[in-house]
């Protein structure tokens, strides 16, 4: 044992006491766990941190969309109007996402019986179509990773449990925790500043990872085990758990009826609280009921809900503040994992602090690939692979995104082509060329689509919009190529000056 | 006061938090006490004010993200760039994995454990909890559920280091098998 790191006392530090055995068992673990599942990790990290900014990238696709304070119960009204006269077969629910500090208009989502329609309305309430392909393909991408989506969310929520055991083993297996808590080595040999990165931010970012690790896997997981309590205690009646949870259906009554009336419902809603969203049940039949969910801003715990029939009697009421930890604890995971609980500054907290546990996955996998090398095992096959993986990624998002903006008319599921034929081309590069090769490739490319994203989306289509969001969206991309651009030329010119004076 | 105030004062007690706790690292032993227990009270401080001020749970995960940025940005400027050269030199103190001699049966035997068994032996934990504690129904489902991916992630971790993979086999499985059969016994009401 290194005597500096005895205390005064003379006695060991805490860490220092667990066996070397043990921290070499559980590190083998760990870094099997993180191997299995690093892609997985790196994709589900990436996208999850681009989810949290998920209301500003609508209104970076919607840039003309009127910046709304406050909505008039008659705007209000003939938003729904609009909305269920344009929509072609039975209306069953409409859902009204007011505005708010990150999305300043309001939108709304008809779920008919030929399908989706969205919408966004202006400040009297017409309409026109919303642009959401990008925020739809980033956000199913986090939940799905674009897999049939019971399979998909299992396999994201699983890959939030194996995040989440990364998380024990890598406190388990570091003894150095207390001795290297701000080393950080950056130049030198890559497998130390590798390990410092990793160490450092995986320890200093704990609370948000395993918050966010915790929560997602939680919410990935529901479906089963829901599933498996509902089969082992409900004789395999699901239903009656999620009833817990979900305002009851209003009576059933499919006559039809002239659209809902929302203003009676809007005039007898409490002056505290901030009107969130509002579904409105089958608008055209005489059994209509809409839920207005109201947020309190102090509280984490989700919203109250108030639940409204046609003649505007409260039939549901649910104070969020009298509800019990449960129901709160439940409202509380998504504002947590996504970070929609703070405002801007807790989401761009929660925007580098996402990055840095993106990170661990990329550089988990760099340590294991530079201690092979260092012993004499180097691994090309899985450095090109995961060069491939890491920088394909940015590439096909950032591809993604600029079809999404240059041909609006597609539909989010084409940008799921665009996205995988990059990240397919890229593992298939990966069998030919080397790592050096994919790395620099993959760094060209999502520097030039970035660059270009941010210049076109600027230049084109955000033209005199008032949202400052909209315009940090562009100037980050803008910012963010020209990064990669530089990191990739700073690193194109090291081997030279290597190779100058090793010669 | 306004939120962009409140947080920027919680960055800024944060960040000396930091401080303090660098300076106590630096200083090592007994000279670093007392900054040790000044920067962790500063970053409570930090939790604190956001508990008070921004509503109590709210703040407390505002304190928490914000402290986790400020500490990595303390950590970030004490980077140290180093000469490849002399660094390659430096030997790495960090400690190696063990070296497991191959084996098919114990290693897919350890991921049957550290996937479905350990999924199945946590969701036996969770059910349980849900169906032996008091309380209100919503709260039981809740924390009974948060209880799956939490012990499924320490099964993962276990049964992946564990040497000794037969008692991780019996142990799993006898949580499983009490924790449902208990709970069917019992029934949720």
């Amino acid at each position: 044992m290194n005597a500096n790191a005895k205390t005064m006392t003379g006695k060991q530090p805490l860490m220092s006491r667990i066996p070397a055995g043990f921290v070499q068992a559980v590190l083998k673990g760990h870094s099997a766990l993180g191997l299995a599942f690093a892609a997985a990790i790196y994709v589900v990290c990436l996208s999850g941190t681009l989810s949290v900014f998920l209301h500003e990238f609508t209104a970076w696709e919607n840039p003309a969309a009127p910046h709304i304070e406050q909505m008039s119960p008659d705007a209000v009204q003939k938003a729904l109007e609009n909305a269920v006269s344009q929509s072609s077969g039975e209306v069953h629910h409409v859902r009204l996402i007011m505005p708010s500090a990150d999305q300043t208009f309001l939108t709304l989502d008809v779920d008919t019986a030929n399908g989706d329609k969205e919408w966004v309305a202006d400040a009297s309430g017409n309409l026109t179509p919303l642009r959401n392909a990008w925020s739809e393909f980033i956000i199913r991408l986090h939940i799905f990773l674009h897999l049939p989506s019971s399979w998909g969310i299992f396999i994201v929520g699983m890959t939030g449990v194996a995040l989440l055991s990364s998380l024990i083993s890598g406190l388990c297996a570091h003894p150095r925790i207390f001795r290297d808590a701000f080393h950080l080595r950056i130049g030198g040999s890559q497998r130390l500043q590798e390990a410092d990165l990793h160490n450092r931010i995986g320890v200093w970012g704990l609370p948000f990872h395993i918050i966010v690790s915790l929560t997602g896997a939680f919410l990935g997981l529901t479906t089963i085990i829901v599933g498996i309590l509902g089969m082992a205690m409900f004789n395999g009646d699901t239903a009656r758990i999620y009833a817990l949870f979900t305002p009851p259906e209003p009576v059933e009554n499919a006559a039809q009826a002239p659209v809902l009336d929302l203003r009676p419902m809007l005039a007898r809603l409490p002056a505290e609280g901030v009107l969130e969203r509002i579904t409105v049940e089958h608008p055209t039949e005489m059994g209509a009921a809409a839920i207005f969910d109201i947020d309190d801003k102090q509280a984490l715990a989700g919203t109250s809900s108030l639940g409204f029939t046609r003649s505007a009697e409260i039939y549901y009421n649910k104070d969020i503040s009298k509800a019990s930890l449960g129901e709160r604890v439940f409202g509380a995971l998504g504002p947590l994992h996504f970070g929609w609980f703070g405002g801007g500054i807790v989401k761009i907290a929660y925007g580098l602090l996402g990055l840095g546990l993106t990170y661990l996955a990329v550089g988990g996998v760099k340590i294991w690939l530079v201690r092979r090398r260092d012993k004499g095992r180097p691994a090309p096959g899985w450095e090109s692979v995961w060069a491939a993986v890491v920088w394909g990624q940015p590439a096909g998002l950032a591809a993604a995104a600029l079809c999404a903006i240059v041909l609006p008319e597609w539909p989010y599921t084409f940008l799921i082509a665009v996205w995988g034929a990059i990240t397919l081309a890229m593992l298939a590069g990966a069998t030919v060329l080397s790592a050096s090769v994919l790395t620099i490739s993959g760094k060209a490319a999502t520097a030039i689509l970035a660059i270009s994203l941010g210049l076109y989306h600027a230049m084109f289509i955000a033209g005199g919009s008032a949202s400052a969001s909209v315009w940090a969206m562009d100037v980050l991309l803008f910012t963010f190529g020209c990064g990669v651009a530089l990191y990739l030329i700073r690193g194109s010119r090291r081997p030279r000056s290597a190779a100058r004076q090793a010669g | 006061m306004n939120e962009a105030a409140i947080m920027t004062g919680m960055a800024v007690l944060a960040a000396g938090g930091g401080l303090s706790l660098r300076r106590s690292w630096r200083a090592r032993g007994d000279g670093g006490r007392r900054w040790k227990a000044g920067g962790w009270a500063l970053l409570l401080a930090a939790c604190a004010l956001g508990a008070m001020t921004l509503g109590t749970m709210r703040g407390l995960f505002t304190g928490f993200t914000i402290a986790a940025v400020a500490m990595l940005a303390i950590v970030a400027s004490g980077m140290v760039v180093r000469e490849s050269k002399q660094a390659r030199r430096s030997k790495s103190l960090a400690p190696e994995p063990l070296d497991r001699k191959p084996s098919w049966w114990r290693s897919a035997l350890r991921w049957l454990l550290a996937g479905p068994i350990g999924m199945i032996a946590a969701m036996a934990v969770g059910i349980f909890w849900s169906v032996w504690t008091g309380g209100a129904e919503h709260t039981r489902l809740v924390i009974g559920g948060m209880l799956v991916p939490l012990v499924w992630g320490g099964a993962m971790a276990w049964t992946l280091a564990d040497n000794r993979i037969l008692r991780a086999t019996a142990v799993l499985s006898l949580v499983a098998l009490l924790g449902f059969g208990l709970s069917i016994l019992k029934g949720f009401g």
